[in-house]
């Protein structure tokens, strides 16, 4: 038998609520701090979110979530007063150059707020998250690139990848392929 | 009989050491009231909190907790002097336990070396610190019966069991795990330097299902949460309790342990999460709120009868304040180790613990930190200003080539190092509390002398190309000492069973009674302890 009082400030009930929420993500198969990618996508206009993979895509050579560019869209419309523009502006640059990889145009970008903000991109794209901090806002768990690196070796922590006594493995050296995604 | 205010025996903390005892005294017989400062939740919730948390916050294990304001516990978020834990003295006692029902086994990594013989007399054997009250052969039971409780697996050859110079009388009940890449190659690494790097004996079931529970699929996620209860936590005993009758009350903040004419324990009383204050009645009490908690509570509890707190006529109670203090190494390597495959922590040198150096220093444990290196070295990577191909490699070669060895160090039982109440209050108008903490000269000696030099030999073994060590010591997490054991009532706090030499009725189980801890993760210790003391209490019982 356990016993709980009442919540006299409704606390516990918001946990249970984000609780809810965050469960429904789960199933929805995608994870994030705003817990509604709905919202997200409504907040950003559907030519400036479609804008945003653009640019994504040339930045990152990979398979990118739209669902988790509909979270990085939106932040980055909060953050950056210029963000259309800039989009604007760097894949004019790509255009220019007909750049198939980033390597072809990125050290064409303008030093500046134009390459802050291309960096920032690739910067939440591979940590899942806006900045570094406590207060940072989180686009994904998951899928945040940086564990698509090392997919191949290494658990993304709570996602076994292996089985029961299964993780003895050689010693994968580093000139082995990286995994493609 | 239990009522809502009354049981035969009161256990103040649902904690690992709080359910050993709780489901003894349930099988014999006994009517069990559990008063949980904290909230009860589901895996699920903690999980999510996990995986919503910002990468760059995801080693703050408390991001996962978030404390309840009636049950506040350390957290990562705070300024110092709002922190929930006041410091004062050298270095910090900087804990992260929790205030949950299930308490800090939720997110313990599940090491659980024990003692050695030599480890239990310090004093005798090298003039330092204190000695056990008791030796090895009365603990080893305990021990044998803690691996079979909490489902502790390890290695079947003597040679790679711990401690080499104490007896074992059973196996464990579970084969060691498996090592990672990384560990195979470390061990292989610190081989060719004379070190036997040895399996974790951990709780953690080897292959198979145990206790209820799935056998470890490598989540590497045992800190903070184990996503299957692989692991073994404490919260997984309570729903067994559930069954066997306990009554739990959660949310509620035990304040004060009364005592009546007699000195014999009368009651407790709490708080709820209302601010009410509740009193609870019983024939016996056990508090098993954590080293540090118990203290404080023994402290604020202080009456006419008991001036320097309940449980303190020696004066003890909060002084030898102890830890495991820790510096990491962290060595970016030419190969790749790949770090985070299997448990995060798998693996350790002991033997450098011991030896007659222990007159002089302490000794220290090594261990190779097999977390996924991703959450350390993403930011680091990405601010070097790649792009493409060459981000993607550089945080696949950081993520393979960096890991992390900790050298964990024996300190001595100091009375200086204590606890005490804080003028500050926190939410429910309770003191916090205050810690002096200065890890001493034993340590220092230690890590100039001894443990530096070794861990820099390991580092240069392993092929290091750069090394960085952390610039103090960090807590391991392993309360210790604050309500120490001893045989002489004026020198300690409890008897050989963790009974309060003050209140006969009164039992202080777990890391506070240890009189010295050596370099090993004690909790193990802490559930031996709970044991011996399940026993006591059960025969003090019969005779109530
Ligand atoms: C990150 C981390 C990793 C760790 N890894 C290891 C490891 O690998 N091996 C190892 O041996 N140890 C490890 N530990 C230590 C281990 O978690 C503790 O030693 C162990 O949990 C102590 O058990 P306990 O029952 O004494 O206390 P706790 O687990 O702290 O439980 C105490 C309980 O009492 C409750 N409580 C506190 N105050 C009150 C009050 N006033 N009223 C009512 N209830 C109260 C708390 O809410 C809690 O539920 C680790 C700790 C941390 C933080
Ligand atoms: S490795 Fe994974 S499954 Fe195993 S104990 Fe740790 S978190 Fe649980």
């Amino acid at each position: 038998m356990t016993r709980q009082s009442n919540d006299p400030n409704g606390k516990l009930m918001m946990s249970r609520r984000g609780m809810l929420l965050s469960g429904a993500t789960l199933l929805a198969g995608s994870m994030a701090a705003s817990l509604c990618p709905g919202m997200a996508l409504a907040a950003v206009d559907a030519g400036a979110q479609s804008r945003f993979m653009q640019l994504s895509n040339l930045l990152i050579d990979h398979r990118l979530n739209p669902d988790v560019g509909a979270r990085i869209a939106e932040t980055a419309t909060g953050q950056y007063t210029n963000f259309a523009g800039m989009l604007d502006a760097i894949i004019a640059i790509a255009e220019k150059k007909q750049a198939k990889t980033v390597e072809e145009f990125f050290g064409d970008i303008p030093e500046g707020e134009l390459k802050d903000f291309a960096h920032w991109v690739i910067f939440a794209w591979y940590s899942g998250c806006s900045s570094e901090k406590r207060d940072a806002k989180v686009f994904t768990y998951e899928e945040a690139l940086t564990f698509k690196t090392t997919s191949d070796v290494v658990t993304i922590p709570s996602y076994g990848i292996s089985g029961p006594n299964l993780w003895t493995r050689p010693n994968v050296p580093l000139s082995a392929p990286m995994p493609r995604f | 009989m239990v009522t809502k205010n009354s049981a035969d025996v009161v256990i103040v903390g649902t904690g690992v050491v709080g359910v050993v005892i709780a489901e003894q005294l349930l099988d014999a017989g006994h009517s069990v009231l559990m008063i949980e400062a904290g909230p009860r939740v589901s895996r699920a919730e903690v999980v999510e909190n996990w995986r919503n948390a910002p990468l760059g916050v995801k080693g703050d294990t408390s991001v996962a907790y978030p404390p309840r304001p009636w049950a506040p516990h350390p957290t990562g978020a705070e300024k110092p002097e709002n922190a929930y834990l006041q410091f004062t003295g050298p270095d910090a006692y900087d804990q992260t336990f929790i205030r949950y029902a299930g308490g800090s086994t939720w997110h313990w990594a599940g090491t659980s070396w024990r003692l050695t013989p030599e480890d239990m007399r310090l004093n005798s054997l090298y003039g330092v610190g204190r000695d056990w009250a008791f030796d090895y052969d009365t603990l080893e039971p305990y021990y044998v019966r803690t691996e079979h409780k909490l489902g502790i697996c390890g290695p079947s050859d003597r040679a790679q069991q711990w401690p080499q110079t104490g007896a074992r009388s059973a196996d464990y009940p579970m084969p060691a795990l498996p090592f990672s890449p990384g560990e195979v190659r470390f061990t292989d690494v610190v081989k060719t330097l004379g070190y036997n790097n040895i399996p974790v004996s951990q709780a953690r079931n080897s292959g198979m299902p145990y206790d209820g529970r799935p056998a470890c699929c490598a989540n590497n996620n045992c800190v903070p949460v184990c996503p299957v209860a692989a692991k073994y936590d404490a919260e997984t005993a309570l729903h067994r309790l559930e069954k066997k009758g306990v009554t739990l009350l959660v949310d509620s903040v035990v304040y004060q342990v009364e005592t009546n004419a007699q000195n014999k324990i009368e009651a407790v009383s709490y708080y709820d999460q209302h601010k009410q204050s509740h009193r609870i009645t019983g024939k016996l009490f056990v508090l098993a709120c954590n080293g540090l908690e118990n203290p404080k509570l023994l402290l604020m509890s202080k009456d006419d009868r008991n001036p320097n707190g309940v449980a303190n006529s020696s004066d003890q109670v909060g002084r030898n304040m102890m830890d495991h203090p820790a510096r990491s190494f962290t060595v970016t390597t030419k190969d790749p180790y790949w770090s985070g495959v299997g448990p995060v922590v798998n693996s350790g040198i002991m033997q450098t613990s011991q030896g007659s150096f222990r007159s002089e220093h302490a000794g220290a444990y090594f261990r190779y930190n097999n977390f996924a290196r991703n959450r350390f070295v993403t930011f680091a990577a990405l601010k070097k200003g790649l792009v493409g191909k060459a981000l993607d490699e550089e945080i696949r070669r950081m993520t393979a080539c960096t890991a992390d060895i900790v050298a964990a160090h024996e300190i001595l039982a100091d009375p200086n190092n204590r606890l005490t109440l804080s003028d500050k209050k926190d939410w429910l108008g309770l003191p916090k509390p205050s810690i002096h903490y200065d890890v001493g000269d034993y340590v220092r000696k230690s890590w100039e002398a001894y443990s530096q030099p070794i861990g820099k030999q390991i580092a240069e073994a392993m092929g290091a190309v750069d090394i960085k060590i952390s610039p103090k010591f960090n807590n391991s997490k392993h309360i210790m000492g604050g309500t120490i054991m001893g045989k002489d009532a004026s020198n300690s706090v409890v008897d050989v069973d963790c009974r309060s030499h003050d209140h006969e009725n009164l039992f202080i189980p777990g890391g506070g009674a240890m009189a010295a801890g050596a370099c090993g993760n004690s909790t193990i210790t802490m559930v031996a302890l709970a044991l011996k003391a399940g026993d006591a209490i059960v025969d003090q019982m019969r005779g109530a």
